[in-house]
């Protein structure tokens, strides 16, 4: 059973821009969106702040910069071989080595940190009957509040549907 | 038509494309399988007999394999300044092209890497390039450049294929909704779970820009470091600075001639010509006609440099490359990366996709020559007159040559029948930017 709230199905964008900006207006409801791609309006009028996904990212850059300089320093000193007669520890070459793992444990945490955030914020704050969401309409769900004045600001927004569910 | 029809329509032209393939498309699939199995054959009598069934001998001991690993990785680079930079600079025209050259991007990363393991001629010791705790205690040297390209064409491989992943998810999970059988259970597994609320977007376009972010200094670095396996060396031809964004502003070059050449006919037999345009075209021959002026200026940069102030065996090295015996390839790859291009600047070419096309496919054959003569070129004038000694590929290796391509070929014809090749959600936005107003 989902949670009891006003599903309405809008095709334009700005239309469900102004609704989710009528529907925070009016409080009582916790509104959330559904859309086909990341359509800047509604995504804005919805006023979540920024994601905070790049400061895991930013970690994970560390992390890959700390093992890069482990890995070239580490294995250097372990197995001290002259080459060229350049020094064992010869950090201009090790630089390249070490901004290539900073990047690829970048990229790979953030990843992860997207897959993560996306599956909480998804627990979190679920939307009904998602499948034409993800092809041709912006769904706006107002979860609890007032039915009837979710309703009525769905259609007054341009909603083409509006449908109780929960 | 309302935003809600122009959504469907343009899910419909994608969703076309994976419709039953015809026997133009079933062929040509045919024909490159063909071409790699006959390579993989090449390269098993490689494997079996040794490396005297190339051409490589002293003093061009890297040939057509360091050619072909030096071109497939140029030609990985413009999916990711495609995807990547022209995000960061805001430019709408990408929408529509980037998830082929993104695609084309990863296809050819993995093409390249074959060719280190190929040219070891022991490929089953290729782990011995990756570090590992060992009972001897050994480590790889790290001053080597040849580790530095493991580390940096791994990365790439890996962060662009996130990179294509990524993007694909939202386009996936929007065929899903629609199919059935089989490719319902395929989109299903490469939408990786998504829905597609608003949550699920706030910390995807956030992510997909760190991505972007990530890729473009990446980018660079990737081709850059390819040069230093030849830069950091002493051999006439190959010693210079010049080489990073030499090799760079080639890559690119390469690979958007690439795009073009694969973008032209594949608008044509997929019936893209909606979204990809005659506009999306131009734009992209414009950016091709940019590197090609900055590949001609590097060029003779390099050439002004090494017989204006250059040392003899540098004098010498560039008066063979343009008189001796690869003096041919030479003026062929002059006029493929720079002639070819130059017919750019009139509008009329630049909307004729067919001269496009073949002009694109100038600039991939020139390309190719350019790194086989930087290759063979300089290594067969060495600094000792008596070591002098040319280099042909042989069979085998044009045979292995060729399978690359079949391979590649392969790979990207099941690519364009089996995922989205134009970004479907990006599609949509930009047809809310573009719908009037007052719609």
């Amino acid at each position: 059973m989902h949670e009891a709230g006003v599903v309405g199905v809008f095709s334009e964008p700005g239309a469900a821009a102004r609704a989710v900006g009528a529907l925070r207006a009016a409080g009582g409801a916790e509104v959330r969106l559904a859309m086909p791609g990341p359509f800047t309006g509604p995504s804005a009028a919805l006023g979540r702040p920024r994601s905070r996904l790049g400061w895991v990212t930013f970690l994970g850059a560390l992390a890959g910069m700390a093992a890069g300089i482990a890995l070239t320093v580490g294995t250097s000193v372990a197995w001290p071989l002259v080459t060229g007669g350049k020094p064992i520890v010869s950090l201009p070459p090790f630089v390249i080595v070490i901004f290539e793992l900073t990047v690829l444990f970048g990229s790979l945490v953030n990843l992860a940190a997207l897959v993560v955030a996306a599956w909480r914020g998804e627990r979190r704050r679920p939307f009904p009957a998602l499948d034409r969401f993800r092809a041709d309409r912006i769904g706006v769900f107002a979860a609890g509040g007032d039915p009837a004045l979710s309703e009525r600001i769905l259609r007054d927004a341009g909603a083409e549907e509006v449908s109780r569910v929960g | 038509m309302t935003t809600g029809a122009a959504f469907l329509r343009i899910e419909e032209l994608v969703r076309a494309t994976h419709r039953r393939p015809g026997a133009g498309y079933l062929a040509l699939v045919l024909l490159s399988a063909a071409a790699a199995a006959f390579g993989g054959w090449c390269w098993a009598l490689m494997i079996r007999d040794g490396m005297w069934r190339t051409g490589l001998n002293r003093p061009v001991n890297w040939g057509t394999f360091i050619t072909n690993f030096v071109f497939w990785v140029g030609i990985a680079h413009s999916g990711t300044l495609i995807s990547a930079i022209l995000l960061l600079f805001r430019a709408r025209f990408r929408t529509a092209v980037y998830r082929v050259a993104e695609a084309m991007t990863v296809i050819a990363v993995t093409t390249a890497g074959l060719f280190p393991v190929i040219h070891l001629g022991r490929p089953w010791l290729a782990y011995w390039l990756f570090p590992y705790p060992n009972q001897r205690g050994l480590w790889i040297n790290f001053r080597s450049p040849l580790i530095w390209d493991v580390f940096a064409v791994s990365t790439y491989l890996i962060v662009s294929t996130i990179f294509l992943l990524v993007g694909i998810a939202p386009d996936a999970a929007a065929l899903r909704v629609r199919a059935g059988g089989w490719r319902r259970r395929f989109y299903g597994f490469f939408s990786f779970g998504w829905r597609g609320t608003g949550e699920q977007w706030r910390h995807y376009t956030r992510a997909y820009l760190f991505f972007a972010a990530f890729a473009t200094p990446l980018v660079v670095s990737v081709h850059s470091v390819v040069s230093w396996d030849f830069a950091v060396s002493i051999v006439p031809g190959w010693h210079s600075t010049l080489f990073p964004p030499y090799f760079v502003a080639g890559a690119i070059l390469s690979g958007l001639a690439m795009v073009l050449t694969l973008l032209v006919p594949m608008r044509r037999l997929l019936h893209l010509e909606p979204l990809v345009t005659p506009r999306h075209l131009d734009m992209l021959s414009r950016l091709l006609l940019l590197t090609a002026l900055v590949v001609a200026y590097f060029y003779a940069v390099e050439y002004a440099l090494s017989l204006l102030r250059g040392p003899l065996p540098e004098r010498s090295t560039f008066l063979d490359r343009a008189t001796g015996r690869y003096a041919p390839l030479f003026w062929m790859m002059l006029a493929a990366n720079f002639a070819g291009p130059l017919l750019l600047f009139s509008a009329r070419v630049r909307r004729s996709p067919k001269a496009l096309f073949f002009i694109a496919l100038g600039v991939n054959v020139g390309m190719w020559f350019e790194r086989f003569i930087i290759i063979a070129g300089s290594l067969s004038h060495d600094r000792l007159p008596f070591l002098w000694r040319g280099y042909a590929p042989s069979w085998v290796e044009l045979g292995i040559t060729l399978g690359a391509f079949g391979w590649f070929f392969f790979w990207f014809l099941l690519f364009v029948k089996l995922l989205p090749s134009v970004s479907i959600a990006e599609m949509k936005v930009q047809a809310v930017e573009e719908a009037p107003r007052d719609a």
